[in-house]
């Protein structure tokens, strides 16, 4: 009995060990090996830094002066426009306050030209540097507050406090534009103007419907050398700009115009088909970057002039002109009768580029400016963009590439876990490692007042974003079926794993020392 | 000589005048007895200045700003659907491969050309539509003696390790292709000669190409200065029994008449080649403007000129005279064929057999392009069955690598008068990855059309423009000591072995089932243990359940 007994004791061992080995085999090793074989490569990515940004929570500093003839005006006005710039989260001022010396104000009080003022205020103070503004008191001024192309403000007194806050709030920091730039809804300014790229073409088309029937005196290169160039020349630290002119024959349009006295008034759902009929011809598709176009449109002597609207009682605008936010401007060049006549057309240039010039303003960022009670904008004497409206600029860009880096980030941290067979092969990390540590270096910068390195740093985090979530990589494996996968493990899996994982309730038996078969204990 | 020099002295006084850019449109029209018809279209449009891609009047931006990003110097792209048939319609002015061919020279300054050449391939794949985008390494060759630029180049410079070419000879060309390249035009298909290429009527033919070409040219002798000349061609050939007529009129090949000249061409002349008159008599209505002779290469040519200014709707109509005429057709210097010989899945050969109908031998190069699934081997290369031939004046091969490169075979010969010259060169078929096989494996895998480029002696067939013109009329008594032409072979066609693609996936599903009937018996005998049971023991739930079913069962 007891041989009998050691034997099948023997005979049991053998076949725990046999069920162990399988166990093992398939279990131990083959499962782990499966797993590490069949896993979508992803290379470790800064998950909590991402998930910990706070994009409402940026901020820009910002210096600003106060320079005034007397300690008390200083005080007040510094004080007040602190008040005005308590609540705003978005931007922050570094306000110092200054006497002016004696021989400057000797000559801001006796120099009647306020250009003069300023350069006389140049020769004093550095206003030059990005990211400073300065607020100085000029008594012999006919208005409360005064703003011209630098970065100066002249007040008259003490009374003008609130001229200069709302000056400061509505044109020169525009924190309700920052907001905009920085939330996730886009504001009335960021639907207009291009998204952020490190450049743009501008291309200005000439549009010439019938060249059998009048020629045009247009020089399209230098109208947008001259023009164009000396306005994007000074937006360099922003965008790389390449300007590119081309004319296109023969575009017939139908504006189903109807007849008004005076001329003939296009249909106005008719504009947005001219746009497509524009960009079937415009050969923007060839280009890497976005295209900001500019299209002057030769209105056919037949239907000249042309208007957009009825003007029954007001003067009819030097320029009929239309802009399609994000795509570009649209002028309309109308030849008078004489030069119908004539058959040689040639456009006012001056008034014509001028008309694209504030458009493109308007599509590169730069705000229209409400004009305010007792202040005074100096009206542009050039095309370049005024020096406040650069730093103004470059602080909105900043922020909304620092934004749609983090946003960009985030969505792809939030597919990553929603979706697991994305691939995030080493270069695509490395472009994300490269975002989160501009992101962080943009914002270190920003907040120390330094916008120049901020914005070249939120530019990377933002191109490096959109590179890593553009990776076409990231979607080789994504259309790989499911059905198929569980098409070939199951004939595999089901019929092997299903008695190996049953033998294990046995062998756990076993290995703690209790009988494997209740009928052996009978 | 000086009779010669003369017209294209005013050609350069011409260009000389032109200040910014210059456009002009021509038609070639020539019967090709007894059943065909050669319509030829050119659009030359040329750009004055070295830096004009920015800025630009006539020409079509988007195709500047690919040449002047990917520093291109000299471009030839054409699609084309059927075969020219040199044996029977002579040649054509710019010859094509069957399917899509581009070749481009880039400019000395690229350095990685390879590079450059991938991404202007993607680039103009987006811009006509067309499936350019998969040329490759693995089918792109540098000839090294065939293809020369015809543009204005710099001297002593290295062209041909600029120079990439490549065909992909599956390409259907249709609609799609024609409406980009439509759009290049500054008249687009509003007005002008363009207007007639209505997409209904000339798919409708035995052949039909569409070209860009741009290049260099001179503005004058002295070649200081360039123009940027971008030249689109649309080349057709009818067929009289689609026509339904030998009567040829602009309304039955266009399905309308000619609306006139663009406004934007400086000029717009139809060519009509009259020489077959003689033997086939037809007549032109309205009358040609002019009639021009023309020697070239000791071959007459009598052209129709129509010189097309007034934008009013016309129609030329010719109408033979005599119907039914036997036609004894002339071969012209220079013919060629290529097959492939071989039967079974293992071996097979490209055979090319080239033609010298002329009194004098005939130098040729040419040049064989075999992917890399088609090994070619330069031993089994025979010549009129002879290894060692002394036809061979040289030779260039570089093997191919497996998924990398293609087999690249050049041999400059010199062709015996009156005489047929064979090549043969034997391949293997090659196994491909599952992956590799393109939609349709069966239908066959095309071989690219091999290249001939010839300097012929004789003018006779040749309607090429000389290297210099621009425009048509430039071959007006334009003797040369030699005429230069780029030849295609025909395709042809291989069937490699195919699989059958659902046999991987049935392979899996079979392995699966076999381990797992195996591994089940083997770990229930490791595993289990046998035990009798003695009869009358207590029954359990699960045991008085089987039973059930058992007694069903019985």
């Amino acid at each position: 009995m007891s041989k009998h007994d050691t034997k099948s004791e023997t005979e049991e061992a053998n076949r725990m060990w046999a069920s162990a080995s399988f166990v093992g085999v398939l279990i131990i090793i083959g499962l782990p090996l499966w797993w590490k074989t069949t896993e979508v490569y992803r290379v470790a990515l800064p998950y909590d830094k991402i998930n910990a940004f706070e994009t409402d929570s940026h901020y820009i500093s910002t210096e600003l002066t106060v320079l005034a003839n007397d300690d008390e005006t200083a005080q007040e006005v510094a004080r007040q426009i602190e008040k005005a710039f308590q609540e705003s989260d978005v931007i922050k001022l570094k306000i110092t306050k200054k006497i002016i010396p004696n021989k400057l104000q000797h000559l801001l009080d006796s120099v009647a030209d306020e250009q003069e003022a300023l350069e006389d205020v140049g020769a004093a103070f550095n206003i030059k540097k990005h990211n400073t503004f300065y607020v100085v008191q000029r008594k012999p001024l006919y208005q409360d507050v005064w703003v011209g192309t630098e970065r100066v403000a002249f007040f008259r007194d003490i009374k003008a406090c609130s001229t200069i806050v709302k000056v400061l709030e509505k044109w020169i920091y525009q924190p309700s534009v920052l907001i905009g730039a920085r939330s996730e809804i886009a504001d009335a300014a960021r639907q207009v103007r291009f998204p952020s790229g490190p450049g743009y073409h501008v291309v200005l088309s000439v549009v010439h419907p019938r060249p059998q029937e009048l020629k045009v005196n247009f020089n399209a290169r230098d109208a947008i050398e001259d023009y164009i160039g000396s306005f994007v020349d000074e937006l360099t630290e922003l965008h790389n700009f390449t300007l590119k002119s081309q004319w296109l024959h023969l575009l017939d349009f139908d504006f189903e115009a109807t007849e008004v006295p005076g001329g003939r008034v296009a249909g106005a759902e008719r504009l947005p088909l001219l746009l497509t009929r524009l960009e079937e011809r415009a050969a923007t598709h060839v280009s890497e970057r976005p295209t900001l176009n500019l299209a002057l449109y030769v209105v056919p002597c037949r239907l000249a002039p042309l208007a957009l609207q009825r003007y029954d009682k007001e003067i009819p605008p030097p320029v009929q002109a239309f802009m399609s936010p994000k795509w570009g401007g649209v002028v309309f060049g109308n030849p008078t009768p004489e030069e119908c006549e004539k058959q040689v057309y040639t456009p006012p240039v001056n008034l014509i580029m001028g008309t694209f010039l504030s458009q493109l303003r308007k599509l590169l960022g730069i705000t229209d400016k409400e004009a305010q009670a007792g202040a005074r904008l100096e009206a542009l004497r050039r095309a370049a963009p005024r020096a406040w409206e650069r730093d103004a600029l470059l602080r909105l860009r900043a922020l909304q590439q620092l934004a749609s880096a983090e946003t960009s980030l985030r969505s792809l941290a939030k597919l990553l876990g929603e979706i697991s067979n994305i691939v995030i092969n080493d270069e695509v990390g490395a472009s994300i490692n490269l975002a989160v540590e501009s992101i962080h270096r943009a914002t270190e910068h920003m907040e120390k007042a330094d916008l120049l390195e901020a914005h070249r740093y939120s530019q990377r985090a933002f191109l490096a974003a959109e590179t890593a979530f553009m990776e076409p990589s990231l979607l080789a494996l994504l259309y790989f079926p499911d059905d198929q996968k569980y098409a070939i493990y199951i004939p595999l899996f089901l019929p092997i794993m299903f008695p190996v994982v049953l033998s294990l309730k046995n062998l756990l038996l076993w290995f703690r020392g209790k009988p494997v078969h209740k009928e052996k204990t009978d | 000589m000086l009779k010669l020099g003369i017209p294209s002295f005013f050609l350069f006084i011409l260009i000389l005048q032109i200040k910014g850019d210059d456009f002009k449109e021509e038609i070639f029209i020539k019967p090709l007895p007894p059943s065909h018809l050669y319509v030829n279209f050119h659009f030359i449009t040329l750009v004055n200045g070295e830096e004009s891609f920015e800025h630009s009047h006539l020409a079509p931006r988007s195709l500047g700003e690919i040449m002047s990003r990917y520093q291109v110097e000299e471009l030839h792209l054409t699609l084309t659907e059927g075969q020219w048939k040199h044996k029977q319609w002579g040649y054509p002015v710019l010859d094509a491969a069957p399917g899509a061919e581009l070749y481009a020279w880039f400019s000395p300054e690229v350095i990685d050309v390879d590079a450059h050449w991938k991404k202007l391939s993607s680039t103009l794949s987006g811009l006509f539509c067309a499936s350019l985008n998969f040329i490759e390494n693995f089918n792109t060759i540098t000839p090294k003696m065939s293809l020369w630029p015809t543009g204005a180049q710099k001297l002593k410079q290295n062209y041909t390790s600029q120079l990439r070419y490549a065909s992909l000879p599956r390409e259907i060309v249709c609609t799609e292709n024609l409406t980009p390249w439509k759009k290049l035009l500054p008249c687009e298909s509003s007005h002008g000669f363009s207007s007639l290429l209505n997409s209904r009527m000339i798919h409708n033919t035995n052949y039909h190409s569409i070209g860009v070409h741009v290049r260099r040219t001179c503005v004058d002798n002295n070649c200081l200065d360039t123009n940027l000349e971008i030249k689109q061609t649309v080349a057709l050939v009818y067929d009289f029994k689609i026509i339904n007529s030998m009567d040829w009129s602009f309304r039955k090949l266009f399905g309308q008449g000619l609306p006139g000249a663009c406004p934007l061409s400086s000029s717009s002349k139809i060519y009509i080649d009259t020489t077959s008159n003689s033997t086939y008599r037809f007549k032109l209505s309205p009358e040609p403007n002019n009639i021009v002779l023309s020697q070239r290469g000791g071959s007459e040519t009598e052209l129709a000129v129509y010189n097309i200014t007034n934008s009013v709707m016309m129609n030329i109509v010719a109408k033979y005279e005599t119907k039914d005429k036997i036609f004894v057709n002339i071969p012209p210097p220079l013919t060629f064929t290529q097959y492939v010989l071989g039967y079974g899945k293992e071996f097979g050969g490209i055979v090319t057999e080239l033609t010298n109908n002329y009194w004098a031998p005939i130098d040729v190069v040419l040049l064989e392009n075999a992917p890399w699934w088609l090994p070619i081997q330069l031993s089994s290369l025979r010549i009129n069955g002879e290894a060692e031939s002394k036809l061979i004046m040289s030779q260039y091969y570089s093997p191919g690598k497996s998924r990398q490169k293609p087999y690249h075979l050049e041999l400059l010969l010199r062709l015996p008068p009156k005489s047929t010259t064979t090549l043969t060169i034997d391949f293997e078929f090659v196994f491909l990855k599952w992956q590799e096989y393109p939609p349709d494996a069966n239908h066959g895998f095309y071989i690219g059309s091999a290249l001939i480029s010839a300097n012929l002696p004789t003018a006779k067939n040749y309607t090429s423009l000389p290297i210099h013109g621009n425009t048509f009329d430039s071959v007006i008594n334009a003797s040369k000591p030699w005429y230069p032409m780029i030849f295609r072979t025909n395709g042809a066609m291989v069937s490699l072995p195919t699989p059958d693609f659902s046999m991987p996936y049935n392979v899996i599903c079979l392995a699966c089932t076999v381990v797992a009937l195996a591994f089940g018996p083997l770990n229930n005998i490791c595993t289990k243990e046998l035990v009798l049971k003695a009869a009358g023991t207590p029954l359990s739930l699960r045991q008085k359940i089987f039973n059930i079913f058992k007694k069903k069962k019985d």
